[in-house]
C-alpha cells in the first residue's frame, strides 16, 4: 500500500499575502513590523518620494486582495516515488514534471557528455516496444509531449497532454523512463549532432564566455569545470553499454520527485501511476563521490582574442551553494548590486549613466556545491577597461558603505510583492515544490519566504557583502580585440592569454 | 421570419465551430470599449489568481520609419522608461532649461564638427566642456529609472517593452489591485514624456546593436536577408536600425516621431486577469480620457514590387555556415495566410515534421531546420533557417529543402497529417488559456496587425485548409523567381585550412 504524508502547508501564507497587498507599500511595512511571524520587529523605513509623481502614487490606496494559494498534496508511493499533486479543473489539461537525482557531475571525466547523451537518446531513441517513429507519431497526433534531459546536477522528464489522453500519455511517459532502447543508430546521430555543436561553439562570444569562465573558476579535475555536452574525444569514448548502465543506475522510482497538475482525480491518478510504474523497482543507488570545490581565491586576468568590435567581460570568484544560510540576504544584496535590472547599481552606472553597455549585471550561481559570484557586461572595445572599473568599483563600494534605505526597501518590496506570481499556474506551483525538495530546502520554504526577506537589514547586507564579495581576488575574463581597448588589461595584473582550441579538425 | 432563421443558423454555426473534442470553446470573450479619443480598450476576465496582465500597444514600428531615422521606433521605446514631467525628476522646472541648453550645445557641436578641416578645435572643446557641465547639473535632478522602480516595488513582473516591424509593446504584470497605479503612470507617459538621458541611451542602443547583430552571425545573416529581400518596402531595414542612423539620430526627430505615433488614436490597451470590466472602463476613462486625439498617422503606401528573379547573398564571417531562404507572401487578411500556417506546421512543428524527418533524421545533413510563416501587417516572407552538419554544405541543405517544397507542390498532404495539425492547433489554443500574460500578448499582437477577432476564427479557418489549397499555394509562391537566399560562409576557416594544406604539401 502507498504511504501518504502531507507535510506541506501553506496555511498561514494566505494571511501574509492579504496583508502585504492590502495597503500601499509603506503601510504594509507598519503592519508587518508587528507581525508575530516575523519574530523580530523592524522599524519601518519610509523613504521620502523624490518626485512629484512618486508622491502622488505613494498616497494611492489599494483594495485588499484575498487569495489562498492552492496546496499541493505530497504523497510517497511504496516504490519510493515522491509525488506532489495538485488538481486544477479549470482547463482539460494534464502535466507532469519530474526531477531525478543524477547529472553530468556523476560521469567519469574520460566519458564527459555521457549524462547529456543519455538524457537525449532516452527519448529520441524510442523504447523496447516503440520505435522512435511510432512514439513521435503517437504523441504528436494527440498534441502531447514527453521530453527528457540531463543537465549538470539533475535529470528531468516531462509529460504534457490533454485530459482525454492521460492514459496514453502516462503509458508512453512510463515506457520512456523505464524501457529506453538506446539504439546504436540513434546514438550515432545524436553524437554527430553534438560534434557539430562543438564545431560551432566558438562562433559567438556568448557561447564562449561562461564555458571558459568555468574552466578558470574550477580546478580542471572538478566536474564543474567541464562542458556538459562533452568533448570530441570523450563523446566518441561513450558506448551504448555505458549509456544503459548510466540509465539503469539513476532512473529508478526511489530517485525521482514528480509534480503532477491539471484536470485529474487524485485517487484515480494514483492508481494509474501505480499501474504504469508497477514493474519499476526500488534500487539502492551508489552515487559516485564528487570532489568538494575548494574555497580558494586567487586573482587572475584572462584574455581571449576574437575579431569583434565589442568586448565580452565577466569577472567573479567562488561564492556559495544553494543551501547557504545567508542565501536571502545575499539575494537582496545582489539585487541592489547588479541583479535587479535597471535599478541596480552596476547597470545603473555602466548602462544608464555612462551608456557603455546594453547588458550589464551581476549574479550568484548557486549549485549544490560552491558556485560563483560574477558580474558581466558587453561594451564596445574602446570602453572595455573603463566599464570593468565601473563595475568593480560598485563591488568595492557595497562592501564599504551601507546601502541606502531606499535601495533596501526597493529590493525587499520587489520580492515580497512579486511573491504572488509564484502561484500563477498549478504547474508552476507543483514545479516549485519539486524543485524545493530536490534542492534539499525546507519544505516550508514558501511559507517562510516572505519573512526571510522581511527581516533583512542593511547591517545584514553589509555583512554578507564583506563576507562573500572579494573584489581584489577576482578572476577576470575578457573576450575581444585588445588592440582596440582603451587600455591594456595589464592594468589589472599579469594577463594570461587563452588560445581558443578548435576541436573541429 | 427570414431574420430569425438567419439567427438560428448563425448560432448553430458558432457552436459547431467553437467546440471540439475537449468541450472547450475555442474563442476568447474579449470585451471591447473605445474611448472618445480613439484609445481601444480590450479586456478579458480570468479570475483564478488575483493578478492582471497589462499591455499597451502603439501601432508604430520600423515599418513607419524612413532611411535616415531607421531605428527611431526602437530608440524611442527605450526613451519611454526615462520618465515624464513628474516622474524621474526632482524638479522639472529646473531641469527644463538644462534640456534646452543640451540641445543647443549638441547642435553647436554637430555644426562645428561638420566643418571638416575648418573645425575650430578650441571652440569645439569649449562646447564639449559646457555640455559636460550641463549633464552634471542634469544628473543632480534626475531620479534614476524611477518609473521602473515604482513598478517593481509594487510587485510588477515581466516588466519590459519590445519593438517590432509593425508595433511597439509595453508589458507589465501586477497584482490585480494595482491597476490604478498602472493607469496613472502609463497615461502620464502618453501625456508628459520627457526625453532625458537621450544621448547616453543612444549609446546603449548602439551597444545593443553590436551585441545582437554585429557580433552575432545569425543576427547579421537575417539583417542581410531582409535587406536583399525587400527593395522598396520598409521591412528591408532592421528594427534596431542601421548603425549610422542610430549614431546620428536627433532628439528632435524622435520627439516628432512621438507626436505623430504615440497618440491615443494609435494606441490599444489590453487588460487580462482578475478584473471587473466596468471598473476597468471607469479607470481607463479617468486617466486616459483627457488625452487629445491627434491627426491619424500617415499610412505606409510603399508596396514591394513582385520579385522577378532569384537573389543570392553571401555573408562572410568568422563562424560556421547558416542557410536562410525567404519567399514573398501576402499580408495578414489574405486567405493564403491560413495555408501558410498549415505549411509551417507540416514542415517544421515537432519531431514528425517533414524538415526534421528528412534533413535531420534521414539525410542527416543538418542539425537545425525551421520554417516560419507567421503573419504581418504588410506583405512579408515565409522563411527557412538551417544549420548544416559538417561536411555537408549550405547548398546541399538548400537543395533538400527545395525537394520538400516540390513534394508540397505535387503530392497532396494526407488527411492524417492534416488531422494531426488540427489536433495540435486546438490543443494549443486550450493551452494558451492557461496564462494571463500569454493571452494579453496574443490579443495585443493580433490587434496591432489585424484586430483581435482574428484569434477567434484562426483555428476554424486554419483547420478548413485542404490538401488542394496547400498544393496551389506551394506552386504559387515557392518558385525560384520569388526567393532570396542568404548564406553565412566562414571567411576565416578557409584561410586556416589553406594554411594547413600548404604546410602539409
Amino acid at each position: 500500500m502507498k504511504t501518504k504524508e502531507v507535510n506541506f502547508s501553506l496555511s498561514h501564507l494566505f494571511i501574509l499575502i492579504l496583508m502585504l497587498l492590502s495597503f500601499s507599500v509603506g503601510q504594509a511595512k507598519t503592519v508587518f513590523a508587528y507581525d508575530e511571524h516575523s519574530g523580530q520587529a523592524i522599524e519601518p523605513v519610509m523613504t521620502a518620494p523624490q518626485s512629484e509623481g512618486a508622491k502622488i502614487v505613494s498616497a494611492f490606496e489599494y483594495e485588499p486582495i484575498e487569495f489562498t494559494p492552492p496546496k499541493p498534496e505530497r504523497v510517497v508511493l511504496d516504490n519510493g516515488m515522491i509525488l506532489y499533486l495538485l488538481e486544477d479543473h479549470e482547463l482539460p489539461l494534464f502535466k507532469i514534471t519530474a526531477h531525478f537525482r543524477t547529472g553530468a557531475i556523476y560521469e567519469p571525466e574520460e566519458k564527459a557528455g555521457l549524462a547529456s547523451l543519455v538524457g537525449s537518446v532516452m527519448r529520441r531513441g524510442g523504447t523496447k516496444s516503440r520505435t522512435p517513429e511510432q512514439m513521435n507519431e503517437e504523441l504528436e497526433f494527440i498534441a502531447a509531449s514527453v521530453e527528457t534531459g540531463i543537465s549538470r546536477e539533475s535529470g528531468s522528464a516531462s509529460l504534457s497532454t490533454m485530459k482525454k489522453d492521460i492514459d496514453k500519455g502516462l503509458e508512453v511517459f512510463a515506457d520512456v523512463l523505464m524501457n529506453p532502447a538506446f539504439p546504436e543508430d540513434m546514438i550515432r546521430k545524436e553524437k554527430d549532432e553534438i560534434l557539430e555543436d562543438i564545431r560551432r561553439e566558438n562562433d559567438t562570444p556568448r557561447k564562449i564566455i561562461f564555458r571558459e569562465f568555468r574552466k578558470i573558476m574550477y580546478e580542471a579535475d572538478h566536474p564543474y569545470s567541464r562542458k556538459i555536452i562533452g568533448y570530441k574525444d570523450t563523446v566518441e569514448n561513450i558506448t551504448r553499454d555505458d549509456m544503459i548502465a548510466f540509465h539503469k543506475r539513476y532512473f529508478c522510482p526511489n530517485n525521482v520527485i514528480m509534480g503532477i497538475s491539471g484536470d485529474f482525480d487524485t485517487k484515480e491518478i494514483l492508481e494509474k501511476l501505480n499501474n504504469v510504474f508497477a514493474d519499476w523497482e526500488k534500487t539502492v543507488i551508489d552515487f559516485p563521490e564528487v570532489p568538494a570545490v575548494e574555497k580558494k581565491f586567487q586573482r587572475s586576468i584572462n584574455y581571449i582574442y576574437k575579431d569583434v568590435n565589442q568586448a565580452s567581460v565577466v569577472f567573479g570568484h567562488i561564492a556559495i551553494n544553494r543551501l547557504n544560510k545567508d542565501y536571502f540576504p545575499i539575494k537582496i544584496m545582489n539585487f541592489i548590486l547588479g541583479g535587479g535590472s535597471f535599478t541596480s547599481r552596476i547597470p545603473s552606472k555602466v548602462r544608464s549613466d555612462e551608456g557603455l553597455a546594453y547588458s550589464a549585471y551581476s549574479g550568484f550561481h548557486t549549485p549544490r556545491d560552491l558556485g560563483f559570484f560574477f558580474a558581466s557586461c558587453q561594451t564596445k572595445s574602446e570602453s572595455t577597461v573603463k566599464a570593468i572599473n565601473f563595475a568593480l568599483d560598485e563591488v568595492r563600494k557595497i562592501r564599504e558603505e551601507y546601502v541606502g534605505d531606499d535601495e533596501l526597501e526597493l529590493a525587499k518590496d520587489t520580492y515580497i510583492n512579486q511573491f504572488i506570481f509564484k502561484f500563477t499556474s498549478s504547474a508552476s506551483i507543483v514545479g516549485q515544490m519539486v524543485g524545493i525538495e530536490y534542492e534539499g530546502l525546507p519544505l516550508d520554504y514558501l511559507d517562510t519566504y516572505v519573512e526571510n526577506i522581511e527581516v533583512i537589514t542593511k547591517e545584514d547586507i553589509a555583512r554578507v557583502a564583506k563576507e562573500y564579495l572579494h573584489p581584489d581576488d577576482i578572476k577576470l575574463l575578457v573576450i575581444g580585440d585588445m588592440e582596440q581597448f582603451d587600455k591594456p588589461l595589464s592594468e589589472f595584473g599579469e594577463v594570461n592569454t587563452i588560445e581558443l582550441k578548435s576541436e573541429q579538425e | 421570419m427570414k431574420k430569425t432563421r438567419m439567427k438560428i443558423f448563425i448560432i448553430s454555426a458558432v457552436l459547431f465551430f467553437c467546440t471540439n473534442s475537449f468541450g472547450q470553446k475555442l474563442a476568447l470573450d474579449v470585451r471591447e470599449h473605445t474611448l472618445d479619443n480613439g484609445i481601444k480598450l480590450l479586456m478579458l476576465e480570468k479570475h483564478d489568481v488575483p493578478i492582471v496582465s497589462l499591455r499597451i500597444v502603439y501601432k508604430v514600428g520600423s515599418v513607419n520609419e524612413h532611411p535616415g531615422i531607421t531605428g527611431a521606433s526602437h530608440l524611442f521605446e527605450h526613451m519611454m522608461f526615462k520618465g515624464t514631467e513628474i516622474f524621474g525628476t526632482k524638479d522639472y522646472d529646473s531641469e527644463k532649461p538644462l534640456l534646452t541648453k543640451e540641445d543647443e550645445l549638441i547642435s553647436g557641436i554637430t555644426a562645428e564638427k561638420s566643418k571638416g578641416n575648418e573645425t575650430d578645435s578650441k571652440k569645439l572643446e569649449k562646447l564639449q566642456e559646457e555640455l559636460e557641465e550641463v549633464w552634471k547639473a542634469q544628473k543632480e535632478l534626475i531620479v534614476k529609472d524611477e518609473m521602473w522602480s515604482i513598478y517593481l516595488k509594487n510587485g510588477a513582473t515581466g516588466l519590459n517593452a519590445s519593438t517590432g516591424n509593425d508595433a511597439t509593446y509595453y508589458y507589465c504584470n501586477l497584482p490585480s489591485n494595482r491597476l490604478e497605479l498602472w493607469a496613472f503612470m502609463e497615461s502620464d507617459r502618453m501625456k508628459n514624456l520627457v526625453l532625458r538621458e537621450f544621448y547616453s541611451e543612444r549609446d546603449v542602443v548602439m551597444e545593443e546593436r553590436r551585441m545582437r547583430t554585429e557580433n552575432s552571425p545569425f543576427g547579421l545573416l537575417i539583417e542581410q536577408l531582409n535587406a536583399a529581400t525587400f527593395t522598396a518596402h520598409p521591412y528591408s531595414w532592421p528594427v534596431i536600425g542601421w548603425m549610422s542612423d542610430i549614431k546620428n539620430m536627433k532628439k528632435a526627430a524622435v520627439a516628432e516621431y512621438f507626436e505623430q505615433y504615440y497618440s491615443p488614436n494609435n494606441a490599444v490597451i489590453v487588460v487580462v486577469g482578475d478584473i471587473n470590466p466596468d471598473e476597468v472602463v471607469d479607470l481607463i476613462e479617468k486617466y486616459f480620457g483627457d488625452i487629445e486625439r491627434q491627426p491619424a498617422p500617415p499610412e505606409v503606401t510603399t508596396v514591394e514590387p513582385e520579385q522577378i528573379g532569384e537573389r543570392r547573398v553571401y555573408v562572410e564571417y568568422d563562424a560556421n555556415p547558416v542557410l536562410s531562404i525567404a519567399y514573398h507572401k501576402p499580408a495578414i487578411g489574405h486567405p493564403d495566410q491560413y495555408v501558410f500556417d498549415v505549411i509551417e506546421a507540416i514542415l517544421s512543428t515537432g519531431r514528425t515534421s517533414r524538415l526534421y524527418k528528412s534533413l535531420i533524421e534521414e539525410k542527416r545533413i543538418a542539425v537545425m531546420a525551421h520554417a516560419y510563416g507567421g503573419a504581418s501587417k504588410y506583405a512579408d516572407t515565409f522563411i527557412f533557417f538551417s544549420s548544416p552538419r559538417h561536411p555537408h554544405t549550405a547548398e546541399e541543405v538548400e537543395e533538400a529543402i527545395y525537394e520538400e517544397l516540390e513534394k508540397l507542390k505535387t503530392t497532396p498532404v494526407t488527411d492524417h497529417e492534416l488531422q494531426k495539425i488540427k489536433n495540435q492547433l486546438e490543443a494549443g489554443f486550450v493551452r494558451s488559456l492557461e496564462s494571463a500574460s500569454g493571452l494579453a500578448s496574443e490579443i495585443s499582437s493580433y490587434e496591432a496587425i489585424a484586430g483581435w477577432r482574428y484569434i477567434n476564427t484562426l483555428v476554424e479557418r486554419t483547420v478548413a485548409v485542404t490538401p488542394e489549397d496547400i498544393m496551389r499555394v506551394a506552386n504559387k509562391y515557392f518558385k525560384k523567381t520569388n526567393r532570396t537566399v542568404a548564406i553565412l560562409v566562414n571567411n576565416k576557416k578557409k584561410g586556416k585550412e589553406a594554411t594547413h594544406e600548404n604546410k602539409g604539401s
